[in-house]
């Protein structure tokens, strides 16, 4: 191999090793913490969609004139962001972030973002933050969740914004994460499913919204933060697992350029032998 | 008396899912008992002791905060705490009860500090309440 030598090669050869041992332990980081993560998806989902079910009765049972139901005006939109805190996840945050700012097109947003990957980004851009408290998904907890519910439904209620919108990363499976954004506020109910059914609300059907809409919040934001925390482990997994077949795949190729290397040099040693004697 | 099916699921996991005789609650309005054959009905929860009674034993938990609702006869209790009396480690509601009441008494507590030893005076106390039953 003319041009380089064999021991620069040996210095390449060495540098992709490391590389590939990094790749390789944040790979096996991310499938442990996903084992984690779909195991408390699995728990919370039963949650979620026992809640779903009650709020879905609930609206489609009661008239119209809730605040939490129905709402004029749709131009000033809160968004809760989840994304992560770290890159080195494939396109994990540049998808869900590219998909709110696509989608708060021609809208006045406002962001609570939840993961440092998200408040960087909206404050380069300078979009209104409701609060940057949430600035580390990992440690945001249930309470957090809840917390964050009763200060988004006090805003709402205030009139601040007209619209409530979740932004999280929806976990298929290992291999396939999707973004996506689910109306939270107003609620969204299906005119069809009236039933007109008698419920008792205890101790009165406004009270029981009031009290009800933030706990039904707090559980789909944690709902969503499960999903989003998995959606990131599977991203950095699959990432890392290609940035180790990739460091491989390199180690090979220089190793085949090494022994040729190391060849040539010995024929050339040899062909100078023979002409010599 | 009658069963009917209850379910009870908290963001971390399914607590009981089952037949059951009689649930009662404490919702915002005060305690609520349900049997079977419960009209529809929909009530937040406050916080406080959740009795459920399943062939004919009594259990006890501490249930706070979340939704109760009864569609069709089924019951669903939505809580975001529940834990069974046997589930409560006393000693540590024990230790909290103690924090809020030192949060309480101090002089320089600020209004959201005040808010959260109250709200956890109050988790404490059904907690301590719930384990002596067991």
């Amino acid at each position: 191999m003319a041009g380089v030598s064999t021991k620069e090669i040996k210095a390449r050869i060495r540098s992709m090793r490391s590389t590939r041992q990094i790749t390789k332990a944040m790979e096996m980081v991310a499938a442990s913490k996903l084992r984690q993560a779909q195991a408390q998806i699995l728990k919370a989902r039963p949650y979620y969609q026992a809640l779903r079910s009650v709020i879905d009765d609930l609206a489609a049972g009661s008239d119209a004139s809730s605040p939490y139901l129905y709402r004029a005006e749709d131009d000033k939109v809160l968004y809760i962001v989840i994304a992560g805190d770290r890159g080195l996840a494939g396109g994990y945050n540049s998808n869900i972030l590219k998909l709110v700012t696509a989608e708060s097109q021609g809208k006045q947003p406002a962001v609570l973002p939840i993961g440092k990957k998200a408040v960087e980004y909206f404050r380069s851009r300078n979009v209104p933050m409701l609060t940057t408290i949430y600035a580390q998904a990992a440690d945001v907890s249930v309470g957090d969740c809840f917390s964050i519910a009763k200060l988004v439904s006090r805003a709402y209620l205030a009139g601040d914004y007209h619209r409530i919108c979740l932004a999280y990363t929806v976990f298929g499976s290992v291999l396939s994460q999707t973004p996506a954004t689910l109306p939270l506020l107003p609620l969204q109910t299906d005119p069809s499913e009236g039933t007109g059914r008698q419920i008792i609300y205890e101790p009165s059907a406004g009270e029981v919204f009031s009290a009800i809409i933030p706990e039904y919040l707090g559980g789909v934001i944690y709902g969503a933060l499960c999903e989003s925390r998995a959606s990131e482990q599977a991203a950095r997994r699959t990432a890392m697992d290609a940035a180790t077949q990739n460091a491989d795949d390199m180690i090979a190729g220089l190793s085949l350029k090494y022994n040729q290397a190391r060849q040539a040099a010995i024929t050339q040693e040899i062909t100078e032998i023979v002409a010599g004697s | 008396m009658t069963p009917f099916p209850l379910k009870i699921v908290t963001p971390d996991g399914v607590c009981y899912d089952g037949m059951a005789q009689m649930l009662t609650v404490r919702t915002i309005g005060g305690d609520l008992g349900i049997m079977a054959g419960h009209a529809d009905l929909v009530a937040p929860l406050g916080m406080g002791r959740a009795t459920v009674v399943i062939d004919g034993q009594k259990r006890y938990a501490a249930c706070m905060g979340g939704i109760l609702s009864v569609t069709g006869g089924r019951v669903d209790l939505v809580p975001t705490t529940f834990e069974w009396a046997d589930q409560i480690d006393a000693q540590r509601a024990d230790a909290s009860y103690q924090k809020a009441q030192q949060i309480l008494s101090a002089k320089d507590a600020s209004d959201t500090d005040l808010a959260l030893a109250e709200a956890r005076l109050k988790r404490a106390l059904v907690r301590k309440n719930v384990a002596s039953m067991k």
